[in-house]
């Protein structure tokens, strides 16, 4: 059974068609990558999914659940996580207390105490390697430490999907081998599925992805494992627009 | 002992007012300015549980004050007359005030909690004033004559212990509920509530996503922080001075007092509101001494230049600089 599914989702605001009729699966412990252009609707899209907003039209369905209509903050311990293009951080808490949260919250928030929250919270930030500024406040991190924590946090939850809203960008290239290794590895031993959602960089997809869905003026078209959706003309056509035709010449 | 180091931000919280009324009791004439203080730490602490803590600003919270004085004001009056209940028609008193600032809470969240930052300010800034004119002009409660209730005391309790209890035990009473509302706070904090509590203060829609329930928290901490006004208002204003008359409990000054001692110690921290409090009440008790009738035109930039100077609060300042010496683990 697909961990998510999508059934002809539609989401409007007013006249404008962000998300039009996509359906998509992903399964459990898939890394799926989201491609498109700016304003392609993948933003909407992980929005419908994490439920801030409900769609007009089609289903939602979670583990065989439907979850359409179901309230955002209860689907984080249903295990959908997130992280946001702009890092969120809670800025006045510190580090350790940010990714607690996460945990206090997640899949596993009914049975964890506080203490047991940021015992949770500590051991992720060992692996994160954010130890240096555990009980620094979130605030004053550098940009890429607060998506370093960001991601921590929504790992701290215990996800089973984890949305990754443009993860990389602004990241050096360095980081962001890193950064993939560490996804990458979290996720295959934990079993999450990761939609990583990609405008730009590329790298990091096709590092990562098992499969690409792109999307273009809210539709789906390309679903694909990766290497073939990239070479897709289609996905060309989107990000480079038409290939000249040689009658044209 | 971690659970207990835990609470050790109370004892700098709980040694402020045991000086205070040590003082207040050693002391020739300086126990109004003590109960006056008393008063705004406590008022200021059970407001931050609220604002310090979800950030929102409830310009109407004088109201919760004000029903809660009424709870008091109507147990006392109306159930003089049923003699076998005797002195328990006070701890009625303080039954009906928490259930009626609680009522009125929910009432008052039910609608404003929908809405965000300036939106709920707009939104509760006419409770209290609504409130008023509900009284006055439906004349509920007797209406715009007030209740005055000094003669039932006498009754119920004999001249004397009523005398006392106004110019004495209400101020201890006063104390106990700092107190209270103190250790709340710190429990708070210290719980997956206060964990929620400042998620949902810093990025609201952040917290939702992470699976946090923001309308039940910011409701628990709304209804917590208007119980305590409920009480301190059944406290301070009815048994302190037993009469009640809708334009004074419900005088939007006390909700801007509040503000300014909250954001003045430090919004969100357990000490905030008893330092907020100090620096408020003696400042406006002396001002208003040597300089009677200015007090508000020197205070208004003292409080403009704290803000600048210390954003974060008193307490907020202190616990920076504070940050990894020993101290450090009293100051929250």
């Amino acid at each position: 059974m697909a961990l998510l599914q999508l059934e002809n989702v539609s989401k409007r605001f007013g006249g404008l068609v962000a998300v039009n009729q996509v359906s998509l699966e992903i399964d459990p412990g898939e890394f799926v990558g989201i491609v498109g252009p700016n304003g392609s609707g993948k933003t909407t899209l992980f929005n419908v999914i994490s439920g801030v907003f409900y769609p007009e039209e089609g289903t939602v369905m979670f583990e065989g659940r439907d979850i359409t209509r179901l309230p955002p903050f209860k689907r984080a311990p249903l295990g959908i996580g997130r992280t946001f293009q702009i890092p969120r951080p809670f800025a006045s808490a510190t580090v350790r207390e940010n990714i607690a949260v996460g945990a206090m919250f997640g899949t596993q928030g009914h049975r964890l105490s506080v203490d047991g929250s940021l015992e949770v919270a500590d051991e992720i930030i060992k692996r994160v390697d954010l130890a240096a500024h555990r009980d620094k406040a979130a605030g004053t991190l550098t940009p890429v430490e607060k998506k370093l924590m960001e991601i921590a946090r929504a790992l701290a939850m215990k996800p089973k999907l984890l949305l990754m809203d443009e993860a990389m960008a602004g990241m050096h290239p360095n980081d962001i081998d890193q950064m993939v290794a560490f996804i990458k590895r979290v996720a295959d031993e934990e079993n999450i599925a990761i939609v990583a959602m990609v405008e730009h960089i590329m790298r990091a997809v096709v590092g990562l992805a098992e499969k690409v869905i792109v999307l273009h003026q809210g539709s789906k078209i390309v679903d694909a494992p990766t290497k073939e959706a990239l070479e897709n003309p289609r996905v060309v056509e989107v990000y480079l627009g038409h290939a000249p035709e040689d009658s044209a010449c | 002992m971690k659970q207990i180091q835990k609470y050790f931000p109370l004892i700098p919280v709980f040694a402020a007012y045991l000086i205070m009324f040590f003082l207040g009791e050693n002391m020739e004439g300086i126990w109004q300015l003590m109960s006056m203080l008393l008063f705004y730490c406590a008022l200021g602490q059970a407001f931050n549980v609220f604002m310090g803590m979800t950030g929102y600003v409830d310009f109407g919270y004088v109201a919760f004050l004000g029903v809660g004085t009424y709870g008091m004001a109507l147990s006392i009056t109306r159930l003089v007359q049923y003699e076998f209940l005797g002195a328990w028609i006070i701890v009625i008193g303080f039954g009906l005030a928490m259930v009626m600032s609680t009522l009125l809470s929910m009432a008052v969240g039910a609608v404003a909690l929908r809405l965000r930052g300036a939106y709920f300010a707009i939104a509760t800034i006419g409770v209290n004033e609504g409130f008023r004119f509900l009284i006055e002009g439906a004349r509920i409660w007797n209406g715009s004559e007030g209740m005055i209730f000094t003669a039932d005391l006498n009754k119920v309790l004999g001249r004397d212990t009523a005398a006392a209890l106004c110019t004495y035990w209400a101020d201890i009473m006063v104390l106990v509920i700092a107190a209270l509302a103190a250790f709340v706070t710190l429990v708070y904090m210290r719980s997956k509530i206060g964990y929620a509590l400042t998620a949902l203060r810093e990025d609201e829609d952040a917290a939702k996503v992470m699976g946090i329930n923001v309308t039940k928290f910011k409701i628990i901490a709304f209804i917590t922080s208007a119980c305590f006004a409920g009480l301190l208002g059944a406290t301070a204003w009815a048994l302190k001075t037993p009469y009640v008359f809708p334009p004074e409990v419900f005088e939007i000054h006390y909700t801007i007092e509040a503000i300014i001692i909250v954001m003045l110690g430090g919004a969100g921290t357990l000490l905030g509101p008893v330092v907020g409090g100090l620096v408020y009440g003696i400042s406006k008790y002396y001002l208003s001494i040597f300089l009677p009738g200015f007090q508000l035109l020197i205070f208004a930039p003292i409080i403009l230049v704290i803000i600048v100077l210390f954003p974060e609060g008193i307490v907020g300042m202190m616990k920076a600089k504070t940050k990894g010496t020993g101290v450090e683990r009293f100051i929250v």
